[in-house]
């Protein structure tokens, strides 16, 4: 395609003689400029994909932990010798929490037997399951006074359906229903376990108290209240409120990302190192090329231009190009952690794919510099001396 | 071409070389390019410089092309002296005064012709600079290859692509390292004609050369030995009379004092 002033690019090129003359520089060795662009192509990429891929993992694992930062657990504090939590500790919780959902669970583990399989198993009692809990098959009676729920998991495990008659403890249960496994991170997961009415598991008291409530502002609310009703006298429960864990998490992934995106760094520095050395060679093929420049009126600072000028392209296509991948990368990879595409264009995401973008640029105009202020500096006496 | 020389009159050289000494210094030796040597060139007159390798030749060109300076001496433009400019300096007045014409052409190959001939121009964001290059172009016949690159065309119109080049920022002198080294003798004929009809707009042209058909075109030339001028004959244009022979130094006479 001839540059003639007429075409937008041909006018382009015109506004930008510079850019002009860098451009046909680059095209005259296609290949070398190609590999050199496709180094930055690469440590754009590894920056941008490290750094999304990252953001986009944080996303999905926070996500999942996100949906259940409402729920607040309660536990006796152990180490100032409280064995278990009352019923005089669960009203009270009640009391203080408002509207949240509050389900106290005892905890043991025991001996599952059907037809004649056997499975050590957590149980888990319950009097009110369906607060807490959803069930596969089956229903989840509002208040659990005989038979028993089984987890999704263990059900599949020892291929046990609605309505069976299985061996708790020594003790025939029927199956009213079957828990659905908790998607989601928690201390408590029925999917594994056997949720028993309270009285049927050997204990005293109860193990941990899960609060519920609307939403994670309203589940702080709830631990402060708690925190104070029950602890204000002596330490007697530790309160474990999920919020915070999502937030130590972020910090974490946010520390792994910079680390990630560090990584990616050094390859931009080799796709760096290539751009030296394919100007330098540039410099040195086009030596009496750039004498002749200053022959007819060129000052260095216009050859410095020229050869800065192709530092810049070389680096704004590569990073251009891999700007675009990284995009389409994350689309993809947002498509399988997370099933929605269009979750890659985060402000941070973006903030990753501009800043690899930014860094590829920064880095093939400084790798151009020294070949560049060679070139400018050369006397064209030299240059052209035969 | 005849009266070339006798048509320009009084205004004084628009280029001059006054006691120009050039030492190189090496670790092992100094080498003394130019060892004194006086010049001046009048508007449009064709001065042919001749000597043997190493005579100092080509830096004699190189000094009153401001790509290099003289170890003692000067180098007057318009009578201006050019030792005190600063570098910045020195090219403009490169830009604007002197049109350089290479042995080796030294066309950008990924240029087409006509932004080769722009090139000295390109950086100035004038409009007219393509529609100039192409007239140029047109003038030195190369009207129908104004899109062509280097590659595509052959040494005699490469090296009217460099003549076209040399002349877009209008100079008023032109220097010329072996123009004819890389031509052979029809169209080395044809160039030196082309010398010859911008000598006739005033331009100066000084060409270094060891081709006797350039002697032959000019109107005068000057013979460096050892870095000094043998001869500074003027010459009456004639045709079919060989010049001075190469290298030869007919008498002793050192550099004539042409100052003034």
């Amino acid at each position: 395609m001839p540059d003639s002033g007429r075409s937008p690019l041909g006018r382009l090129w015109r506004r930008f003689p510079v850019l002009l003359i860098a451009r046909r520089n680059l095209t005259r060795t296609r290949a070398r400029s190609v590999l050199a662009m496709l180094g930055i192509v690469i440590g754009v990429i590894a920056i941008a994909a490290l750094g999304v891929f990252g953001a986009t993992l944080q996303a999905s694992i926070t996500g999942s932990i996100g949906d259940i930062g409402n729920q607040v657990v309660v536990s006796p504090a152990t180490d100032e010798g409280v064995e278990y939590l009352t019923e005089r500790d669960v009203r009270e919780i009640a009391r203080v929490s408002g509207d949240a959902a509050v389900v106290p669970v005892r905890q043991n583990v025991t001996t599952v037997a059907v037809r004649g399989e056997t499975a050590r198993v957590t149980v888990y009692g319950m009097a009110s399951p369906g607060d807490a809990y959803e069930a596969t098959s089956g229903r989840i009676p509002d208040t659990l006074r005989s038979g028993c729920l089984v987890g999704a998991d263990l059900a599949e495990r020892l291929d046990i359906e609605t309505g069976d008659s299985i061996l708790v403890g020594g003790q025939t249960y029927r199956v009213n229903a079957i828990l659905e496994s908790q998607q989601q991170f928690s201390i408590i997961d029925p999917g594994s376990a056997v949720v028993l009415p309270p009285r049927d598991v050997p204990g005293e008291g109860y193990s941990q108290v899960v609060v519920t409530a609307e939403s994670g502002q309203a589940a702080n609310d709830s631990a402060v209240a708690i925190r104070e009703a029950l602890n204000d006298r002596e330490e007697r429960v530790s309160i474990f409120e999920l919020g915070d864990i999502v937030a130590q998490i972020g910090e974490a992934f946010s520390a792994v990302n910079l680390f990630l995106v560090g990584i990616g760094s050094i390859s931009l520095l080799v796709a760096g190192v290539s751009i030296l050395n394919v100007m330098l060679m540039s410099t040195i093929e086009r030596r009496e090329e750039i004498g002749v420049l200053r022959a007819v009126g060129y000052q260095r600072l216009d050859v410095l231009r020229i050869m800065l000028a192709e530092a810049l392209l070389l680096g704004a296509i590569g990073g251009a190009i891999g700007t675009v991948l990284s995009l389409l990368g994350g689309v993809l990879i947002n498509q399988l952690l997370l099933g929605d595409p269009m979750a890659a264009f985060t402000p941070t995401n973006l903030g990753y794919v501009f800043t690899a973008l930014g860094f590829g640029v920064a880095t093939s105009l400084v790798s151009g510099l020294y070949p560049a202020w060679k070139a400018a500096n050369e006397r064209p006496v030299d240059a052209l001396r035969k | 071409m005849a009266g070339t020389g006798d048509r320009v009159t009084g205004s004084g050289p628009v280029i001059e070389a006054r006691d120009v000494v050039k030492r190189y210094e090496t670790e092992a030796e100094t080498i003394l390019a130019l060892a004194g040597v006086s010049v001046a060139v009048e508007p449009g007159e064709f001065v042919a410089v001749m000597g043997p390798s190493g005579s100092g030749k080509s830096t004699l060109l190189n000094v009153l092309g401001l790509l290099d300076e003289p170890t003692e001496g000067a180098v007057y433009l318009d009578g201006e002296d050019t030792s005190t400019l600063t570098e910045r300096q020195r090219t403009l007045a490169r830009k604007r005064t002197i049109g350089f014409i290479f042995q080796n052409f030294y066309l950008i190959p990924t240029l087409s012709a006509r932004e080769n001939v722009e090139i000295p121009r390109l950086l100035d964001h004038d409009q007219g600079s393509a529609e100039r290059a192409a007239e140029l172009l047109t003038r030195v016949g190369l009207g129908d290859r104004l899109d062509h690159t280097p590659g595509e065309l052959s040494g005699g119109q490469k090296q009217r692509v460099a003549i076209a080049r040399s002349l877009v920022n209008d100079p008023r002198v032109l220097l010329a390292d072996e123009p004819t080294g890389n031509l052979d003798r029809e169209t080395g004929r044809s160039v030196l004609g082309q010398f010859q009809e911008i000598c006739n707009e005033g331009v100066a042209v000084i060409a270094v050369t060891h081709d006797l058909q350039v002697t032959d075109h000019a109107d005068r030339t000057i013979t460096l030995v050892d870095g000094r001028l043998s001869s500074d004959e003027p010459r009456v244009v004639s045709t079919g009379t060989a010049g001075e022979p190469d290298g030869t130094t007919p008498n002793g006479d050192d550099a004539t004092d042409h100052a003034g």
